[in-house]
């Protein structure tokens, strides 16, 4: 049984193959111009890393903003139920997932099938996504992937006051003007978002077992706050906890949860 | 069904064809807001009642000169569709104090200076009791007053009877069609019978009780559910937005009961005509299913969610709010304690009235659906 997941975010889409229950092939790449484009263009890479062609595939199933009206698509399902059971399918003790996302954060809980027990997820605002954080990173002149690792440089703790993502921006700006270290402002960039989503987690009872997935996981800097300020732990995921969505779709795909 | 598709055009539109036949004709329009304002008397002085509604709104725009970004968006794009001149086909617009955000509009709509002229508020008292009836009764008469003085008409006692009579067989018929989605084939959806409402609630009353009887015809036979549609109980205030309802049943689900404005509120409990036809009206419209402006009722509304669960054998409930809705606020946090005393899944949407962020709603409801499938699942296993 050959099973495809394909995760079509609103900054990257990425996608696993898993063949007789292993993974034999994984791809994350920035979205192109639609929905199909980066679909088609995500899936003829990791079919291609897999040696094999889109009809070896027996089921796909998308997820993601983008996971409706893929022609190849065999079913589609929430970006939440497959954060929550791939996480869960490579470890079974996994009962709560904190999943940053582009455009939104979740906080999910599985139950022990890995399905969906219950969730929350930010409303329509932008603070404590990954869409923040990237326009932020910009504000202040680097890199997003670089913004972790700087902000753990800070020596000095400033302060964003405000909670809404562009006035953020703002506080940013007027930092610079006060000639604020980049180090500094980028920690309290990373504080923020991090206070955005810990309020966020509380709707939903955070259990021991807890992992975080998207692609705000690779921000150290927003990481080493959740786990302070939610007195946590993360659990260590085996696979790139970006992939994770694409993971789940790829279980649902293979039912074999 | 063909009259269902007519229905939801004329839903779908601000003002309809046979209201502008109907003006064309003499016949006056007087817009209201509101469950509490009542059809009756505006009837009985002549007029068609109009439901005001936000339907075709050009955005909140002109409405966010006037008013903070923390008003709710009904009253905006209201606001802005009267500035805009899309309600200067009525005659007068009947205001209540249902809430403040709509207070301020009917301060606003006269600072403006727009169309229509006669502006009107109605106090309506926020509990039930013998005293606030009868304050409720003079409220009534003097809405009456205010409508022979300025049109020139009268409204006799007769002529309220009369409505009276058409108003509740428009109710019974719309209690038939909503009872028909406690059968386990469900004959309707959500959405159609939004449409249904937006449609008799801006069309004279004889042609309602036509349309009325022609959709409970239809309904015999007719499914539209299937096995695995969850069954759905709504909440809400300002619904409106048939585009939002059919996402949600797209998604796997089927509206089966609600408690929304222009839903199961509108048309609950008949007027008992026994003696005073102001007093039965008054009666009737401050004893009815009730908004969460009224205090000291919300265990009735509660009951009622309880009493639609069990009637509807309903799977799980949504409620909703339009952001900056205090009285949905509360009511939120209340059906949010209820349904967990009884472990009952509820999804809340916090939302603005023609808003878009459809890519999150539907991944809301979806992953909602996805949960209430697993738990019923994990039950029967």
């Amino acid at each position: 049984m050959i099973a495809a997941g394909c995760d079509i975010g609103s900054l990257t889409a990425k996608a696993v193959i898993i063949r007789d229950g292993s993974i034999v092939s994984k791809k994350i790449i920035r979205v192109k111009e639609t929905a199909l484009k980066s679909a088609e263009t995500v899936m003829s890479m990791v079919t291609s890393e897999a040696g094999l062609k889109m009809e070896d595939i027996d089921s796909c199933c998308t997820t993601g903003y983008g996971r409706y009206d893929i022609p190849f698509s065999d079913m589609n399902k929430s970006q939440i139920s497959c954060h929550g059971l791939g996480a869960f399918w490579l470890d079974r003790s996994i009962r709560t997932i904190i999943d940053i996302g582009g455009q939104d954060c979740k906080a999910v809980a599985v139950g022990e099938n890995g399905m969906v027990k219950d969730f929350i997820m930010n409303e329509k605002c932008a603070a404590g996504t990954g869409r923040s954080l990237e326009i932020l990173a910009k504000t202040i002149g680097i890199e997003l992937e670089e913004l972790g690792p700087v902000s753990l440089k800070s020596k000095k703790e400033v302060e964003l006051a405000n909670k809404c993502s562009i006035f953020m921006e703002l506080d940013v700006i007027q930092h610079l003007y006060n000639k604020t270290k980049i180090r500094d402002i980028a920690n309290a960039i990373n504080t923020a978002v991090a206070r955005r989503v810990v309020q966020l987690s509380k709707a939903v009872r955070l259990e021991n077992d807890i992992c975080i997935t998207g692609g705000v996981s690779k921000n150290i800097g927003v990481v080493n706050k959740l786990e302070e300020m939610l007195k946590i732990k993360f659990k260590q995921l085996p696979e790139d906890p970006q992939l994770m969505g694409a993971m789940g779709a790829a279980v649902f795909a293979a039912k074999i949860n | 069904m063909e009259i269902l598709k007519e229905l939801e055009t004329i839903a779908k539109q601000n003002v309809n064809t046979t209201l502008e036949s109907a003006r064309s004709n003499g016949k006056k329009i007087m817009g209201y807001f509101c469950s509490y304002v009542p059809e009756e008397v505006i009837h009985a002085a002549g007029f068609i009642p109009y439901r005001m509604r936000a339907v075709e709104s050009p955005g909140t725009s002109l409405g966010d000169t006037y008013f903070a970004p923390s008003i709710c968006s009904f009253v905006r794009h209201c606001f802005s569709k009267a500035l805009n001149g899309d309600f200067d086909f009525l005659d007068g617009v009947i205001f209540m104090n249902g809430c403040d955000h709509n207070r301020r509009m009917h301060d606003n709509w006269r600072y403006a200076k727009i169309k229509p002229e006669f502006l009107y508020m109605l106090p309506v008292p926020h509990v039930v009791s013998d005293a606030s009836t009868q304050k409720y009764m003079n409220e009534i008469k003097k809405l009456a007053r205010a409508m022979e003085t300025e049109f020139d008409v009268t409204i006799t006692a007769r002529a309220l009877e009369d409505a009276i009579i058409l108003y509740n067989k428009k109710r019974d018929l719309l209690t038939r069609i909503y009872e028909n989605r406690k059968k386990k084939e469900v004959p309707i959806k959500g959405s159609e019978f939004l449409s249904i409402m937006l449609a008799i609630t801006a069309l004279p009353i004889d042609i309602a009780i036509e349309k009325l009887e022609l959709v409970l015809k239809g309904l015999e036979g007719r499914v539209v559910s299937s096995d695995d549609d969850l069954r759905l109980f709504m909440a809400a205030v300002c619904t409106e937005e048939i585009e939002h309802m059919e996402l949600i049943e797209n998604s796997g689900g089927i509206v089966v009961a609600d408690k929304i404005c222009l839903g199961r509120s509108h048309f609950h409990t008949l007027v008992e005509l026994k003696d005073d036809p102001i007093r039965a009206i008054a009666k009737r419209y401050l004893t009815h299913l009730s908004c969460p402006r009224m205090m000291d009722d919300m265990r009735r509304r509660m009951a009622y969610m309880h009493d639609e669960i069990k009637e509807y054998n309903v799977d799980a409930i949504i409620v909703e709010k339009l952001e900056f809705c205090t009285l949905m606020a509360g009511e939120t946090f209340l059906y949010k304690n209820e349904a967990g005393k009884i472990d009952f899944p509820i999804l809340s949407l916090d939302r603005e009235l023609f808003g878009g962020g459809t890519g999150q709603i539907k991944t809301r409801v979806q992953a909602f659906f996805e949960q209430v499938r697993n738990i019923k699942e994990m039950s029967q296993n």
